[in-house]
C-alpha cells in the first residue's frame, strides 16, 4: 500500500500514501478531518463519517469490521446512517491507465464525495481538494490552478461551475454528473465547453451504491435498461431489486426519463406537480444559468410553486416576457405564481438544490 | 399603494397575460363567480404576489373566507 502513487493536495500541501494517518477510527468529522482523516479512517477498518458537524451521532454499538458508516444526505428528510464497507464502495470502481487529477466537488463524507476519493486512490491518481466548505468560485479557481482533468458533481454544481470558470483554460478529459437528474441543456454546455471530455451521468444513491451510469449524452436512460433490477412501480417510481427509489420516472420513446423525486410533489388545485419537471423545462431556455423551483402554501389551491432564477447575463433584455412566454407551454398547475431573479442560488454541503419552504 | 390599488394592478396584469377582457375592478367585486375571469389558480396566482409584494402571511394559520377585492385587501392591510 505504501508504495501506491497516490497523492492528495490539501491544506496547501501534497500528501503521499506514507504521510496518511493511520489508526485514526471511530466518529470522524469530515470537515475538521479533511480528505486525510476521511481516508485514513476507511482504510482502518472502522469509520463514521459525520458530513456535519451538528448531524445526529452513529446509533449505538458497532458493525462486524471493516466498516464504513454514512450519513444519507437527507435532501428531503432527516439523515440517516447506512453501513457499507470499503469492498461494497470500492467494487465497481476501477484502476484508470491514464493519469488523472481528480477535483473533489462534493462533501468529502457523503457517497459521492467518497467514490470520488476512492475513484482517485484506487487509480493511483492525484486528487485535489477545495476547503471545507468552499463556494464553487473557489472550486473553479483551484480546478484552473491545479489543472484538474476528472470532475465530478451535481447538475447544481455544474451550472455555477461553467459560469465561474468563463474562458479560462482547462482541459477535462473527464466530467460526471451526479446527484440529482441531469437535464438536457446542461448535458449540452458541458458538451460544448469540454469538447475533449468523456461525460456521463450516474444514478447512485447511498442506500444503494452506484446503479447505472449513462453516456450518451441524453437525459433519462435507455429503455433497454428497463430490466433484471430496474423495474417502475405503481407509483411510478424507478425500483432496484425491490427497493422504492422515490424517484418519479416516465417512459418517453426510448427513454426512461426523471420526473423528481415522489415525496416532493405537490398537489396544486388537485394537479400532481413535480417542482423539478418545471426546472428541467426553465432550464430550456439557453439565458438561463440555474432555476429553483419551489412550493409555497396557498390557501386556495394547497401549494403554488415559486421560482428563482439566475440569467447568464443579469442584464439579458426582456428576460422576464421570454420566461413567461416559454412557461405557456405548460400544464397551468405547474406554472410558477412568481418569478425572482437571483445572482446566484444556494448549494448546501450536499450540492443539491435546497426546495424546502 | 393600498391594497386595493395593489389587486387591481396585480390583477389587471394576470388579466392581460392571460389575454382576456379586463373591466372595472372595485371593493365590491366579486374575485371568483364575478364578471372577472380568473379562476381559482389566478386567485392562488394573486395571493402569491400579494404575500410577496406586502410581506404579509394573512392565510398562515389557514384559510379565512373572503369573496371580493375589498376583502382580500382587508387581509392585506386594507
Amino acid at each position: 500500500m505504501a508504495d501506491r502513487a497516490f497523492t492528495l493536495i490539501e491544506g496547501g500541501r501534497a500528501w503521499s500514501v506514507a504521510d496518511l494517518p493511520d489508526g485514526r477510527t471511530g466518529v470522524i468529522n469530515v470537515s475538521q478531518s479533511g480528505v486525510v482523516g476521511v481516508l485514513g479512517a476507511i482504510l482502518s477498518g472502522e469509520a463514521w463519517l459525520m458530513r456535519d458537524a451538528d448531524g445526529e451521532p452513529p446509533p449505538a454499538g458497532q458493525g462486524k469490521t471493516p466498516y464504513v458508516g454514512l450519513q444519507t444526505s437527507g435532501t428531503t428528510g432527516r439523515p440517516k446512517w447506512v453501513m457499507t464497507t470499503l469492498d461494497t464502495l470500492t467494487a465497481k470502481l476501477k484502476p484508470g491507465s491514464e493519469p488523472a487529477r481528480w477535483l473533489l466537488t462534493y462533501n468529502p463524507g457523503s457517497f459521492a464525495g467518497i467514490q470520488v476519493i476512492l475513484s482517485a486512490w484506487i487509480g493511483e491518481h492525484t486528487l485535489v481538494v477545495p476547503p471545507y466548505g468552499a463556494d464553487v468560485s473557489a472550486m473553479a479557481d483551484l480546478a484552473v490552478a491545479e489543472k484538474v482533468t476528472h470532475v465530478s458533481g451535481t447538475p447544481t454544481f455544474w451550472r455555477a461551475f461553467l459560469m465561474a470558470l468563463g474562458n479560462r483554460p482547462l482541459d477535462l478529459k473527464s466530467v460526471t454528473l451526479g446527484g440529482e437528474a441531469a437535464d438536457q441543456a446542461i448535458l449540452d454546455a458541458v458538451a460544448a465547453r469540454f469538447p475533449k471530455a468523456a461525460i456521463r451521468h450516474i444514478y447512485a444513491t447511498t442506500e444503494l451504491g452506484r446503479i447505472f451510469s449513462v453516456s450518451d449524452g441524453r437525459v433519462g436512460f435507455p429503455l433497454e435498461m428497463l430490466k433484471g433490477r430496474l423495474a417502475i412501480s405503481e407509483d411510478s417510481t424507478l425500483t432496484v431489486g425491490g427497493v422504492d427509489t422515490g424517484d418519479v420516472v416516465e417512459i418517453v420513446d426510448d427513454r426512461v426519463l426523471f420526473r423528481g423525486r415522489l415525496d416532493a410533489m405537490v398537489n396544486i388545485g388537485g394537479v400532481k406537480v413535480y417542482p423539478e419537471t418545471v426546472e428541467a423545462h426553465l432550464l430550456r431556455l439557453p439565458f438561463i444559468q440555474d432555476a429553483r423551483v419551489s412550493p409555497k402554501p396557498n390557501p386556495i389551491t394547497g401549494h403554488m410553486l415559486i421560482a428563482d432564477i439566475v440569467l447568464k447575463d443579469a442584464d439579458f433584455p426582456d428576460a422576464m416576457a421570454q420566461i413567461k412566454a416559454h412557461l405557456q407551454a405548460l400544464p397551468r398547475a405547474q406554472r410558477p405564481a412568481s418569478l425572482r431573479f437571483a445572482e446566484a442560488l444556494d448549494i448546501g454541503a450536499t450540492g443539491k438544490k435546497s426546495r424546502s419552504l | 399603494m393600498t391594497a386595493l390599488n395593489l389587486i387591481r394592478e396585480e390583477l389587471t396584469q394576470i388579466l392581460a397575460d392571460k389575454g382576456v377582457q379586463i373591466g372595472d375592478i372595485t371593493a365590491d367585486t366579486p374575485l371568483l363567480n364575478g364578471p372577472l375571469d380568473i379562476d381559482s389558480l389566478d386567485l392562488a396566482t394573486l395571493v402569491v404576489i400579494l404575500e410577496e409584494k406586502t410581506g404579509l402571511t394573512p392565510f398562515a394559520n389557514g384559510f379565512v373566507l373572503f369573496h371580493t377585492a375589498g376583502e382580500l385587501a382587508g387581509l392585506f392591510g386594507g
